[in-house]
């Protein structure tokens, strides 16, 4: 009986999964916790499409398949990314934990996951009948629960090459390394002639999926930072009504000022 | 189908099924019982080996995951240079109290200092922060790795 394969190329791969119910696997991470005695393993460590990171005129590219560790260490990776790689588990698991899993996991709770919300990030889905490219936030569609359908896979994440650099980005767990966040927070601020050109942020760990409330921050865009100190206490409290946090081992008030906290600091750090 | 990979420099092949845990794999097949079982979730290091160069929990690979990779034990490892300089720094700071974290500790110490051998007090620890010890409060360990990375310099 075959229990797995190892395709060696993308289409190879793409073949398998439209005629078999078999469970990709890259790093295998999340998997193994509990490991289906019965499941029949796709391994995509050797799809030379997942496993670079790439850049092109407009996006850098990062293969599904790609570690932790192989984003820490790539120079392509913009350091929003970085950081945030640095400080999900520990060396052993980041040298295997992939960004594509991560996402596909479907947690809210996905440290990269965060980040690629923040920076709008572009997943770029393929099946043997076709491929699409999906905006992060139309992936997720409920707790666990993703659009991606059974017979495609999450080939590669496309980030922006720029507007990148203002970041601010905090993870909050109960200690620094194998920690799960309680409440992780990654936003992007760019100001152009005196002007916010544009307010990203993203709350992670809170909610059964991230949240990320663009027409909010749209009530900053366009303004100088002196107006946006103007604005701020009603920004504020728009927000204050949108993150419902959901209680889990941590309290759902808890959670609640933790995020209001961080959006105060973040507009805070960048003079508003 | 067998699956092949090399263990401690030898060519190996197993019957094991491509959904199977390599720790179990290592420890019932291969009898390699210095990878040590503790949390089976990627918390405790304790059953960390070096897969293709780098450290990983063995309880999160699947056998299938192996195939064609080369697997570093502490059996594999004991045999090396580097492991006398860890040994020496390790006993001569009595890093070692119960040892049942330390093949994982050891393998890690050695990733640490194949990566940097000149590495700070902040980088030993981070690189050790997979890796559960409930004896030492880790000073000791992390004094031996700063030690093994000073007298055993050049090994590295």
């Amino acid at each position: 009986m075959v229990n797995s394969y190892r395709p060696t190329s993308l289409q190879e791969a793409l073949n398998i999964l439209a005629k078999e119910a078999v469970t990709p696997y890259s790093g295998g991470t999340d998997l193994m916790i509990n490991p289906d005695v019965n499941a029949t393993y796709l391994f995509l460590a050797k799809v030379p499409e997942m496993n670079q990171i790439v850049a092109d005129t407009e996006h850098i590219r990062i293969g599904a398949a790609c570690t932790f560790t192989d984003i820490i260490e790539n120079e392509l990776v913009p350091s929003i990314l970085k950081e945030a790689a640095l400080q999900i588990a520990a060396p052993a698991i980041r040298n295997l934990g992939t960004v594509g899993g991560n996402i596909c996991n479907g947690s809210p709770k996905g440290d990269s996951a965060l980040i690629l919300f923040a920076i709008d990030a572009k997943l770029r889905l393929v099946s043997s009948r076709g491929e699409r490219v999906l905006p992060i936030t139309a992936f997720y569609l409920g707790r666990k629960k993703t659009a991606l359908q059974a017979d495609e896979l999450l080939v590669e994440i496309l980030m922006d090459r720029k507007g990148l650099n203002n970041y601010y980005y905090k993870k909050v767990g109960a200690r620094d390394a194998l920690a799960i966040s309680r409440v992780s927070f990654a936003a992007i601020l760019n100001v152009t002639d005196r002007k916010i050109l544009n307010c990203i942020t993203a709350f992670g760990a809170v909610s059964d999926v991230i949240i990320r409330r663009a027409e909010i921050d749209a009530m900053l865009i366009g303004k100088t930072i002196e107006e946006a100190k103007a604005a701020k206490e009603e920004y504020f409290a728009a927000y204050d009504q949108k993150i419902v946090p959901i209680k889990g081992r941590i309290s759902a008030e808890y959670r609640k000022a933790v995020c209001m906290n961080l959006l105060r600091d973040f507009l805070k750090s960048n003079g508003i | 189908m067998m699956i092949s990979f090399i263990l401690n420099g030898q060519e190996v092949a197993s019957a094991a099924k491509a959904n199977e845990r390599l720790l179990d794999i290592l420890r019932t097949e291969f009898t390699r019982t210095g990878v040590k079982c503790g949390c089976k979730e990627g918390e405790c290091g304790a059953c960390s080996v070096i897969l293709d160069g780098k450290l990983v929990n063995s309880c999160m690979v699947a056998m299938g995951y192996v195939e064609g990779s080369t697997v570093m034990t502490i059996e594999g490892y004991r045999e090396t240079e580097r492991f006398a300089a860890l040994d020496r720094a390790y006993a001569s700071v009595s890093a070692v109290q119960c040892g049942f974290c330390i093949p994982g500790m050891i393998l890690a110490s050695e990733c640490i200092l194949a990566k940097n051998p000149k590495p700070t007090e902040a980088e030993i620890r981070a690189g050790i922060s997979g890796n559960l010890c409930r004896c030492t409060g880790y000073n000791a360990i992390v004094k031996a790795i700063g030690l093994a990375a000073k007298e055993g310099e050049g090994l590295w």
